[in-house]
C-alpha cells in the first residue's frame, strides 16, 4: 500500500520584496521592484504511513508550517511533490479537503460573531454529515473537551483557551482521516494540554487516522509520538524515533538563579550562560544533565541563592544546538 | 447543497444582524450619491423646462427607480472579501470543500442586501410622497421582466467584482483598482447620467459593456420605455455578459489561488 503522506523534494521559495527605508529608496523601488528570495522549504522527503502520529519540529522559521500549509493545499510548491491519501493537495478537491483537516491558530473555522454551535451545525453541512454520526461525534467531543458551556457563547466572548478547543473540535467533526495540527495545545493550560493530547492519542486509536502536528511543547511530543521529523532552515535534518533522537541530543538542563543581592556574581564558571528574553530577573545556565545536581549543590553552597529553578530548554534550543552545524 | 446554503443563511443572517447599526450607516452613506444626483438634474431640468427631453418629473422618477435597482445589483465583496487575502484569513475557508466566494461570501452579500433593502423601504417611501414620481408607465409584464434582469445583473456584477477582488492575490493595492472600476460603472450604467444624456459615443460603447445591466437597462424595463427588439437586445447582452464573467473570474481565481501565501494564520 502506498504511504498516506508521501512527500518528494518538496520546495517553496518566497520572493519578498525589498528595499531600504528613506525617500529616494522608495522612489526607486517604486519603478524597480527589488526581490530577496526566501527559501522557507527545501527539497524535502519523507513518507508518513497510515495510522502514524509523526512530531513537526523545528525552531520558528524553519518551514514546518510553510510543509503543512502545503501539506494541506494551501500553498503551491515551487518545487517538488506530494501526495496525501493519493490527492495533489493543492488542486483543493473537494473530495481530499473532505478527508483532511488543518489546525492552525485560533482564528480558523469559527465564526468570530456568532455561537460556535451555529458554526458546528455550518460545518455538519458543509462536510456532508450524517445526522447521528454528527451526533456521535459531538457526544464524544464533549466528554473529552466539555464543550458544552463554551457552544451557546460567540465565539468572541470566549477564552484563548476555550477558543483553541472549539477550533480543535470543530476541525474534527468530519472524522478526517488526515490531521495536519499547527500547536494544537497552543493557549491552554496544563490540564486542557493534557486533555487535547489524550483526545488525539484515543482519535488516532480509534479511527487508524493519521496525524502529523507541530509543537512548541515537548510534552506534546513525547507524550504522543514515536517518530520525529525535524526540519531546519528549510532542511530535513533528522526523520525518525523519538528515542534515538535524545540519544543524539546531549541531554541539558537549564539552571535558573535568583541572587538575594545585586547579579554581580559571574555564574559563567559553573556552566555556559543563555539568555533568557521572558524571564529578567534570574540568570540562567545551561549544563549537562547528569552535572545538574552537582552544579545546583555547589551554587547554593557558594551564593546568596533567592530562588533555583530546573528545567528543561525550549524545543527550539535544543534542535538549534544539535543542528545548527 | 440546499443544506449547506440553509445554513450558511442562518449564520450570516445572525451575523449581519450583529452589525445593524453599521448597515444603516452604510445605506444612508450609499443613499447620499443618488439623491445628490437626483436633486441635481431636477433643478437642472426645472430652470430649462427639460434636459435633452428629460423633465424634471423624468428625472425624478429615474433615480426613484434606480435607488432600488442599486441595491438590487450591487455588492460589496470588495469590503468583505480583499482583506482575507492580504491577511491570510482565507486560510480557514479555502481548506473548506466549499468555494469561498460563491458560497459562503455570495451568502454574505445576499444577507447584507437583504437587510439593506429592509432600511431602505420605509427611506423610499418618505422619499415617494416628497418627490412625487411618476410611474403612469409602469406596467406588470415590466416589472415581471425586470426581475430575472435584476438578477443577471447581480450575478455578472458579483462575478466581475470577485474577479476584481481576486487581484488582491497579485497586490495589496486592490482597493484603488476597484474604485478605478466603480468609476466606470458610475459612467456606464447610468448612474451618473442618464445614458441618453451621454455622448452618443459613450451611449454606443455601454450597449455593448455588462455595466448598463446593473441600472439603466433594469430601470428602463421596469419604466415601461423599451422596444421589444431592445429587450431582447439586452437579454442577449446579459446572457454573453454571464458567460465571460463566468470564465474571467474562473481564470483570475484559478490563478490567484496560486499564489496564494497564505500569511499570519
Amino acid at each position: 500500500m502506498s504511504p498516506t503522506i508521501h512527500v518528494q523534494q518538496l520546495s517553496k521559495t518566497y520572493k519578498v520584496p525589498e528595499r531600504e527605508g528613506g525617500f529616494s529608496a522608495a522612489v526607486r523601488g517604486f519603478f524597480k521592484r527589488k526581490y530577496k528570495e526566501v527559501k522557507a522549504v527545501q527539497r524535502v522527503d519523507f513518507k508518513i504511513e497510515q495510522g502514524e502520529i509523526v512530531g513537526f519540529l523545528g525552531p520558528n522559521g524553519a518551514g514546518k508550517t510553510t510543509t503543512l500549509k502545503m501539506l494541506s493545499g494551501l500553498l503551491h510548491p515551487s518545487n517538488g511533490n506530494a501526495s496525501v491519501l493519493g490527492f495533489t493537495p493543492w488542486e483543493l478537491k473537494p473530495d481530499y479537503l473532505r478527508s483532511m483537516t488543518l489546525v492552525m491558530g485560533q482564528r480558523n473555522r469559527l465564526s468570530w460573531d456568532i455561537p460556535a454551535a451555529d458554526s458546528f451545525l455550518l460545518h455538519q453541512a458543509i462536510y456532508r454529515i450524517p445526522d447521528d454520526e454528527y451526533k456521535q461525534t459531538y457526544k464524544e467531543l464533549d466528554e473529552l473537551l466539555e464543550l458544552e458551556p463554551l457552544m451557546k457563547k460567540p465565539v468572541r466572548n470566549l477564552s484563548l483557551g476555550e477558543r483553541m478547543k472549539c477550533e480543535i473540535a470543530a476541525g474534527l467533526l468530519h472524522r478526517p482521516k488526515v490531521l495536519f495540527l499547527d500547536e494544537p495545545t497552543i493557549g491552554l493550560d496544563i490540564t486542557g494540554q493534557a486533555r487535547i493530547r489524550e483526545f488525539l492519542r484515543e482519535y488516532n486509536k480509534r479511527t487508524g487516522a493519521t496525524i502529523l502536528l507541530t509543537s512548541h511543547y515537548m510534552a506534546d511530543v513525547t507524550a504522543l509520538c514515536e517518530r520525529i521529523i525535524i526540519i531546519h532552515h528549510g532542511q530535513l535534518k533528522y526523520d525518525g524515533g523519538i528515542s534515538d533522537l535524545s540519544k543524539k541530543i546531549a541531554p541539558f538542563k537549564l539552571i535558573g538563579v535568583m541572587l538575594a543581592e545585586s547579579n554581580s556574581h559571574d555564574l559563567s564558571k559553573y556552566g555556559e550562560l543563555v539568555q533568557n528574553e521572558e524571564d529578567w530577573e534570574k540568570q540562567y545556565i545551561q549544563v549537562k544533565a547528569e552535572d545538574v545536581t552537582r552544579v545546583t549543590s555547589r551554587l547554593l553552597a557558594d551564593l546568596p541563592i533567592h530562588d533555583i529553578t530546573i528545567a528543561d530548554p525550549p524545543i527550539e534550543d535544543v534542535i538549534e544546538q544539535a543542528f545548527n552545524s | 447543497m440546499f443544506l449547506i446554503f440553509k445554513r450558511l443563511w442562518q449564520v450570516n443572517w445572525a451575523e449581519q444582524w450583529q452589525y445593524r447599526a453599521n448597515l444603516l450607516m452604510y445605506l444612508l452613506y450609499w443613499l447620499v450619491s443618488p439623491i445628490i444626483y437626483l436633486a441635481v438634474w431636477t433643478s437642472i431640468a426645472g430652470v430649462k423646462g427639460e434636459v435633452n427631453g428629460f423633465t424634471a418629473n423624468d428625472f425624478v422618477t429615474y433615480y426613484m427607480v434606480l435607488l432600488i435597482c442599486d441595491q438590487i445589483t450591487s455588492n460589496i465583496i470588495i469590503h468583505t472579501f480583499a482583506y482575507k487575502i492580504q491577511d491570510g484569513s482565507l486560510s480557514g475557508e479555502l481548506v473548506k470543500p466549499i468555494h469561498p466566494m460563491l458560497t459562503n461570501a455570495l451568502v454574505n452579500n445576499i444577507a447584507f442586501k437583504m437587510l439593506t433593502i429592509m432600511g431602505l423601504i420605509p427611506i423610499w417611501i418618505i422619499l415617494f410622497f416628497l418627490f412625487k414620481p411618476d410611474f403612469s408607465g409602469v406596467t406588470l409584464s415590466g416589472v415581471l421582466l425586470s426581475i430575472p434582469a435584476m438578477v443577471l445583473g447581480f450575478v455578472i456584477g458579483y462575478l466581475l467584482s470577485a474577479a476584481i477582488t481576486s487581484l488582491a492575490f497579485w497586490t495589496t493595492r486592490v482597493y484603488s483598482i476597484h474604485e478605478f472600476y466603480f468609476a466606470i460603472i458610475l459612467l456606464f450604467s447610468g448612474q451618473f447620467v442618464p445614458l441618453p444624456l451621454m455622448p452618443k459615443v459613450i451611449q454606443d460603447i455601454a450597449q455593448f459593456l455588462p455595466f448598463q445591466l446593473f441600472m439603466y437597462y433594469p430601470i428602463q424595463l421596469i419604466l415601461g420605455r423599451l422596444s421589444a427588439e431592445q429587450i431582447i437586445q439586452g437579454y442577449i447582452m446579459a446572457g454573453v455578459w454571464l458567460v465571460i464573467s463566468i470564465l474571467f473570474f474562473n481564470w483570475v481565481w484559478r490563478e490567484g489561488v496560486k499564489r496564494f501565501s497564505a500569511v499570519g494564520a
